[in-house]
């Protein structure tokens, strides 16, 4: 598997309590790699320390093959970012945000770029401190997608954007990717976002890496089971508990990950009984993951 | 939208949006100065008080050489202050590369005033009003008053674009002088301590030495 993203024992301290460690990120070329969290969790920290925007204290980070933040000139001429908060020089007009990105990327698109502002309804000659949150949103979409990049690097990019706006900036998103194989990191709180267009998937909580795996097998492995006649105390089982709870009166309900379907057997050994196997949506398996995991902790 | 610009072009333009209304401001100024000395002196009766007159306007380069290089520092950083450098940063380009190009494009916006000192100064010079035995120095004065403006304006630029922390380390020094002074002053020690800091700074060799001694379009 190549990687678009390598960090090794990733780590850094900014002091008032919160800190990233060891932090051992693998994003394949190619991916849709959602990165989920709670707020506070460190993803846009973790995104700034890839690009190079934070020095990292511990670690190495490998971005398209270069090491950060030693490559980070090469690095960023094949990235595009769009982080969480408006980021272009608010005196501009959209026509004059473009042109002012468009001398930094040597790949810029300009014909594309026309074609985006279109599509996007974006006025050239309205200056970008007064446009709409959406259109600010599509604004920073539009530059990051017209550079043509290798990677992009999306912090919340839908966050507090409607529907529509929301739809057009992931359509535009989904296209050029389809197009160009290029590598997407993106944060969202929108599970069910995340859940429809990524292809990998990564948790995050209190600056720690709690899972990354294929979508497929995120979801595939994780299930709710209805258990009757369970000891209170069980041997190794072959997947993880995140959660046992009563289950209306009769037997118990647990919240299993790492499933796959020839784990039944084992339910004989326990003297247990397993009456049915229940799909988890990815918001229920986020939310049970990290209940588990500060458990855990 | 035109072809796409090279990066110092990108700068340039980018500059000259949010500098544009303090250059010009700065132009008018300088192209004010040396008339308005020349008009006040005028209407002295000796050639002594003209040449008094002349200099007691060359506080008024001195404080618009400084004010200029102030504003136009804090401008050409004040969007990546409040945006917190992300753009900038995010940018494929070399830090470095970057506060050079800034600071030349500011540069270029404080070419403007000196340019307009000149050409004010030049017509001054050129005046058949000034006293036949006395001499103009406009070159002189606008290389001073070019100089005096690229001390203050790298002066301010370096501490615009260090942290906070670091401009508080200023600040904090000048407070502990003049706190410094406050106790001598009450022990009744004969020390002037801001005397001798402000010699320090303003008179030759120190850092803003050009902004002392005498300015002056017309003399001797």
């Amino acid at each position: 598997m190549t990687l678009a993203i390598e960090t090794q024992s990733l780590g850094y301290a900014p002091g008032r309590g919160f800190q990233i460690s060891n932090l051992n990120m693998k994003v394949p070329v190619g991916s849709l790699y959602g990165f989920l969290g709670p707020n506070g969790a460190g993803k846009t920290t973790t995104m700034r320390l890839l690009l190079g925007l934070l020095p990292a204290a511990r670690g190495s980070i490998t971005v398209l093959g270069e090491a950060m933040p030693a490559a980070h000139v090469q690095v960023m001429s094949r990235t595009g970012y769009v982080p969480e908060r408006p980021h272009i020089y608010p005196t501009l007009t959209v026509d004059e945000a473009l042109r002012f990105h468009s001398a930094f990327h040597p790949r810029w698109d300009q014909p594309w770029a026309e074609e985006l502002r279109t599509q996007f309804n974006l006025v050239p000659d309205r200056r970008v401190g007064a446009l709409s949150k959406g259109e600010t949103g599509k604004l920073m979409m539009l530059l990051a997608l017209a550079q043509k990049p290798d990677l992009l690097m999306l912090d919340e990019p839908t966050d507090g954007l409607d529907p529509v706006v929301r739809r057009d900036v992931l359509e535009a998103l989904l296209s050029y990717v389809s197009v160009h194989q290029a590598t997407v990191v993106i944060s969202s709180h929108l599970v069910h976002e995340l859940e429809r267009i990524c292809d990998w998937i990564a948790v995050m909580d209190r600056g720690s890496l709690v899972a990354e795996l294929p979508m497929r097998q995120f979801k595939d492995g994780i299930k709710r089971l209805s258990v009757a006649d369970a000891p209170a105390t069980l041997a190794a089982t072959p997947f993880t508990i995140l959660a046992r709870r009563p289950d209306n009166g009769s037997g118990e309900q647990w919240l299993v990950r790492g499933w796959s379907s020839d784990m039944q057997s084992y339910f004989g050994a326990p003297g247990a009984t397993l009456r049915k196997i229940g799909d988890l949506d990815l918001e229920d398996g986020f939310v049970e993951l990290l209940r588990s995991f500060r458990e855990a902790k | 939208m035109s072809e796409r610009p090279t990066v110092w072009r990108a700068i340039l333009e980018s500059q000259w949006k949010w500098t544009r209304g303090l250059a010009l401001l700065g132009a008018l100024v300088g192209f004010a100065l040396p008339l308005l000395s020349l008009r006040t002196a005028l209407a002295t009766q000796s050639t002594a008080s003209f040449i008094a007159t002349m200099q007691a306007w060359g506080v008024g380069y001195a404080i618009a050489a400084a004010a200029l290089g102030l504003m136009t520092a804090i401008a050409a950083w004040g969007y990546d202050h409040r945006l917190r450098h992300v753009y900038a940063l995010s940018l494929p380009l070399a830090r470095w590369r970057y506060v050079l190009l800034r600071f030349c494009a500011g540069l270029v916006m404080l070419a403007l005033p000196v340019v307009a000192v000149f050409i004010a100064s030049e017509i001054v010079a050129h005046s058949s009003m000034v006293p036949k035995v006395l001499q103009a120095y406009p070159v002189a004065l606008t290389l001073r008053f070019g100089f005096a403006t690229l001390v203050a304006y790298s002066l301010f630029f370096a501490i615009s674009s260090a942290t906070g922390r670091t401009a508080g380390y200023i600040l904090g020094g000048i407070a502990l002088i003049i706190v410094a002074q406050v106790v001598i002053s009450s022990a009744n020690l004969q020390v002037d301590l801001v005397s001798r800091s402000i010699d320090l700074v303003f008179a030759a060799p120190g850092l803003l030495a050009v902004f002392g001694g005498r300015w002056t379009l017309i003399d001797v």
